[in-house]
């Protein structure tokens, strides 16, 4: 038995059933009770240290009466967007088709920047990464294999020690690794293959797809772009299924086009974007003539919900290579 | 997740114009996270901490990432922080457990009968390591054990870096086979997915 085998077996005796009778009328007494909103957590400070938990209580703030959000830079287009999307979706089928089989992995190379907090710092944490995801089935079953790329500072503040980690990490390949642990995704976020090859493959479908089991609290339409993102980020879908995914998000309320856009490796493109809560310009971005997916970054337009200037880029990705493969590389 | 229930964050979000919904919350979750504060500070404690890591959890729910389907590590992340309040109750009956063999927070579950004599020396040595562990070590191991989260998942829970997550299991689970006698120095670590 190792380390953790036994560290899990100290005070198993605990049983799984257990009286919670009195923590539960705890709970329903302090229900009840009249609520006072906290003002001071939805500052700057904890955007930052929270991410988007914080930024999506302060957008029902902002939606229950607080300011509207400025209006976004001229260069934005909102007409454009669905035109930008129709296109994609009518060369979805122009390019050969990839046909993983059961048993096979799709092989995405990719490179990314997303930022990266750790005891109230922060800064930009870059990876090129190789995984293989089985056609079938859960990322549990993929393998992973990351490089980290130097640091870059948060736009507006010094790249701060705690980045030092990666930094000394940089440029040496890492070895492949299991993708995950387990895979908590509900059904219908699922990426795989298998999965999304079963997809609607018209615009309606795939529309009511998108916005599954999201509550209508005025952050619905944002969630379901950010799921647009999740089938196009590691992930393959049929050109049908492709093509009604891009016109299921020419649907989306508040889609914009972005004229020049670039993703992680520098390539030129067009996007289609929607501002989030948190003040930051969620772009997908597309080759401007072949209309292919390159990668998405993320733009500041309102500078006091980001906490970096506004033009700024806090993440991006680019998605070099998609390949299918018999087999993954053996994970030490 | 059954296919039919809703996701927690569909709940959650619900919750936000109906509070009442939030109760759906603690339904799902209560048994594990009292299990999870009963082993860390046994039973005495367990009530007061589990009901304040609920009423927090629904005071909070305004600011609850909604693209995290299973609310867990959220949950976790606040009962530990709770937790840290009784460090010293947590260290005392480690301690005592450490020179006794006597386990004050499973005592109330184990029959007289079963002394488990042949796992004592290996509990009285792994409540040695933990108890010597720095507290923010503790609590990422015992996250991504009892509470079986991922490491990506214990980094969103405490609010740290995974890297910071993995590093910590690592010195400590190094801790671990210290005390154990080096059973299994170079067993694997198996890293999650960043997902951007």
């Amino acid at each position: 038995m190792d380390d953790l085998a036994r560290l899990n077996d100290f005070r198993s005796e605990v049983p799984a059933r257990l009286d919670l009778r009195a923590e539960e009328e705890r709970l329903l007494a302090g229900m009840s009770a009249p609520a006072r909103p906290d003002f001071r957590r939805l500052g700057l400070r904890a955007a930052l240290a929270g991410g988007l938990a914080a930024a999506v209580g302060m957008a029902v703030f902002a939606v229950r009466g607080g300011p509207a959000p400025a209006p976004p830079p001229p260069v934005i287009r909102t007409v454009a967007a669905v035109e930008l999307l129709t296109r994609a979706a009518e060369r979805a089928g122009s390019r050969p088709e990839l046909r993983p089989r059961p048993g096979q992995f799709l092989v995405f190379r990719s490179q990314s920047m997303d930022s990266a907090e750790s005891d109230g710092q922060i800064w930009l944490s870059r990876s090129k990464r190789t995984i293989w995801l089985p056609v079938e089935g859960s990322s549990v079953g993929g393998v992973v294999r990351e490089e980290i790329l130097a640091p870059l500072p948060y736009p507006g503040r010094p790249l701060p020690p705690a980045a030092r980690e990666e930094q000394a990490r940089a440029g040496r390949p890492g070895r492949p690794e299991r993708a995950a642990d387990f895979d908590h995704r509900a059904e219908f976020l699922r990426s795989d293959y298998a999965y999304v090859s079963e997809l609607p493959a018209d615009a309606d479908g795939m529309r009511r797809h998108l916005y599954t089991r999201l509550p209508f609290d005025g952050l619905q339409d944002y969630e379901a772009w950010n799921r647009v993102g999740g089938l196009l980020q590691e992930s393959y879908l049929p050109a049908a299924q492709r093509a009604a995914l891009f016109r299921a998000a020419a649907t989306i309320p508040g889609v914009v086009t972005v004229k020049e856009a670039r993703d992680a490796a520098g390539r030129e493109g067009i996007a289609a974007a929607m501002v989030s809560p948190l003040g930051v310009r969620e772009e997908y971005v597309f080759d401007p003539e072949t209309y292919d997916y390159l990668g998405r970054r993320g733009v500041v337009v309102d500078a006091g919900r980001a906490g970096a200037p506004v033009g700024s880029v806090v993440s991006s990705s680019a998605q070099l290579e998609v390949s299918v493969a018999d087999s993954a590389p053996d994970v030490e | 997740m059954s296919e039919t229930s809703p996701a927690d964050s569909a709940v959650i979000a619900r919750s936000r114009q109906e509070p009442e919904v939030f109760g759906e919350i603690f339904r799902r979750h209560a048994a594990e996270i009292k299990r999870f504060v009963i082993r860390r500070l046994g039973l005495d404690v367990a009530e007061d901490v589990v009901a304040e890591t609920f009423l927090a959890a629904f005071h909070q729910r305004g600011r609850y990432d909604l693209s995290r389907h299973t609310a867990l590590p959220w949950l976790y992340g606040i009962a530990t922080n709770l937790i840290g309040r009784h460090k010293r109750t947590e260290a005392r009956q480690l301690n005592l457990l450490a020179r006794t063999g006597v386990d004050p927070v499973t005592e109330p579950f184990t029959p007289r009968s079963d002394e488990r004599l042949s796992a004592q020396a290996v509990q009285r040595r792994l409540a040695a390591a933990l108890v010597a562990l720095p507290a923010g070590h503790r609590d990422v191991l015992l996250l991504v054990t009892w509470g079986g989260l991922s490491y990506a998942e214990a980094a969103e829970a405490l609010g740290i870096r995974i890297g910071t997550v993995r590093s910590r299991v690592n010195r400590a689970r190094a801790r671990i086979r210290e005390e154990l006698g080096g059973t299994d120095p170079t067993a694997p670590v198996i890293e999650e997915v960043r997902h951007g």
